[in-house]
């Protein structure tokens, strides 16, 4: 299995508070990946250091090229989308104008098209492209989050706690929809979760987190299958 | 109190658009830096006298004015960028306070630097980019609108015509709109908020060099102090339009410009030159009172 995202030795925190301690982990290439861990444990922390937002050491390797040192704009370049926690949307502007901050990075004549697409996965926002995003309700706003996050092309999605404030039923259709965009375009991802059940529904592997270090770690089959990290992480 | 007949009044108006288009300009400069950091900055009318000193210089050494404006403004644009890159940039990581008392210093500095160097007489003279002879006028009834004034007033429009354009309609404009909105979202989506924020500052210092030598062009001489009113005024525009809205900054800046320069003229015993900036004053606390936004801000409502 190669990696399409290596990360080794990742440390990071907020001035003098450190909060990731030597955190490894690995994405291989078109897989879900879930990060589960209770508050405070560093997942958050763990998805901005990886984009670059906060200054991090280790190394960050992502398809073939090392990350650790390059700037947020480059990692998005580099084909890294992330997803931040609560809404990560824009919004003073449009809904459209989210999709084309988006796509920022891109210099291609396909901008459009794709807007169209993710107006076609997400129906709603189509019928909402010319208001303020920030007048949409939770889940339209995770929905516009998801869009722009992919209108970079992103070959790996980070997703930080998509399910962060939303209705079941809602949540249900985000999850649906991640996982139907890793079966059908092969997008790896990368996801951060406290509702553990739902995340190990669509996961192929799953890490554990705390205070800032992987403790255990194993495909979705292992980590379900063992008893004591179950009642831990998944409640039953 | 002098009723002004319609020539009068036709004057007063004329003129207050004149002198509002002024201050729209450089309540635009602080629209665009407030826009980005959400800070006020207290530097943005020295930064354009010391842009209009630049400007004069290449126009004494024998540069054509419009020619000395355009170098004068590019100047300012890199001066604007350096100062947010050198002086800005270190303290905001700190404080929003820092980032108001640098301004503030910036502002002290910079009025120094001027004062010392072209402080004593013999006042530097400028010229006007417009045709400014007494005779340069045109006449509607008993009312003169010169030349220079409409030349003014046309320049400012044009002006925030084009930011207008750069802000909805280009790539580059989407960028300052997403960081003013969300700065981390933006760092997520590829924008440089660096560059974003340093060409905020270039911009606004490039729209004082332009507002600066209007005003020079129109008292015939720089002088150190030319932008304390101005600025006085451009931030109560800025303000009254809602600090975040570029044509809410161009709206209230001829308002107020018409409104004060229609009080003055109409109430000259007991308002009169004197008094003017006070009825602009009082225009912002009462709409502030009802709209705390300003008359065109977004209020920052956000469903969660």
């Amino acid at each position: 299995m190669n990696a399409l995202l290596d990360v080794v030795g990742l440390s990071a925190g907020y001035g003098p508070l450190s909060v990731l301690d030597k955190l490894s982990l690995q994405v291989a290439e078109g897989e879900v990946a879930v990060i589960l861990g209770s508050n405070g444990a560093g997942k958050t922390t763990t998805m901005r250091a990886i984009s670059g937002i906060i200054a991090r050491t280790g190394t960050i390797t992502f398809a073939g090229k090392r990350i650790d040192t390059a700037s947020a704009d480059a990692i998005v370049r580099a084909g890294i989308a992330q997803v931040p926690q609560g809404r990560g949307t824009f919004p003073e502007l449009s809904v459209v104008d989210n999709l084309r901050a988006g796509a920022y990075t891109r210099k291609d004549g396909e901008i459009a098209a794709d807007i169209d697409k993710w107006f076609s996965v997400f129906p709603r926002l189509d019928e909402r492209k010319d208001q303020r995003a920030g007048s949409l309700s939770g889940g339209e706003q995770q929905m516009v989050a998801i869009a722009r996050a992919m209108m970079s092309r992103p070959r790996l999605l980070l997703c930080d706690e998509p399910s962060l404030g939303l209705a079941p039923l809602i949540t249900k259709d985000l999850f649906d929809t991640i996982a139907r965009l890793n079966r059908e375009t092969g997008l790896s991802v990368l996801l951060v979760e406290q509702n553990a059940n739902l995340a190990m529904s669509i996961a192929t592997s799953v890490y554990l987190i705390e205070t800032g270090r992987i403790v255990a770690s194993g495909s979705a089959e292992e980590i379900a299958g063992n008893d004591s990290i179950r009642k831990a992480y998944l409640g039953y | 109190m002098d009723l002004p007949n319609l020539s009068e009044l036709l004057q007063y108006i004329f003129d207050g658009l004149s002198t509002g288009a002024i201050y729209s300009l450089l309540a635009l400069g602080l629209v665009i830096v407030y826009r980005g950091t959400g800070h006020l900055n207290f530097a943005q009318g020295e930064m354009a006298t010391l842009c209009t000193y630049i400007v004069w210089v290449l126009q004494d050494r024998g540069l054509p004015l419009f020619i000395a404006l355009v170098v004068g403004a590019v100047i300012g644009f890199v001066f604007g960028a350096g100062v947010e890159l050198t002086l800005i940039r270190p303290v905001a990581k700190k404080s929003p306070f820092a980032v108001l008392i640098v301004s503030i210093g910036l502002f002290l500095g910079i009025n120094s630097l001027t004062n010392g160097i072209w402080g004593a007489p013999p006042d530097e003279a400028m010229g006007s980019l417009f045709p400014n002879e007494p005779g340069d006028l045109l006449k509607i009834g008993k009312a003169s609108l010169r030349y220079e004034y409409i030349g003014v007033l046309l320049v400012g429009l044009a002006l925030a015509g084009l930011l207008m354009v750069l802000f909805n309609k280009t790539r580059f404009g989407l960028a300052m709109r997403a960081v003013a909105s969300n700065a981390e979202s933006s760092k997520l989506v590829g924008i440089s908020t660096h560059r974003v924020l340093m060409a905020s500052w270039g911009l606004a210092a490039a729209l004082g060099a332009v507002s600066g030598t209007m005003i020079a062009g129109i008292n015939d001489q720089v002088t150190p102090g030319m932008m304390f009113g101005i600025f006085v005024y451009a931030s109560a525009s800025a303000t009254l339009g809602g600090l975040d809205s570029i044509g809410g900054a161009v709206i209230a800046g001829l308002s107020i410009g018409v409104v004060e320069n229609l009080a003055a003229n109409i109430f000259p015993d007991w308002i009169g030159q004197e008094m003017r900036l006070g009825v602009a004053l009082l225009i912002i606390l009462v709409v502030l009172l009802f709209r705390p936004t300003g008359l065109f801000g977004s209020s920052k409502v956000e469903r969660v």
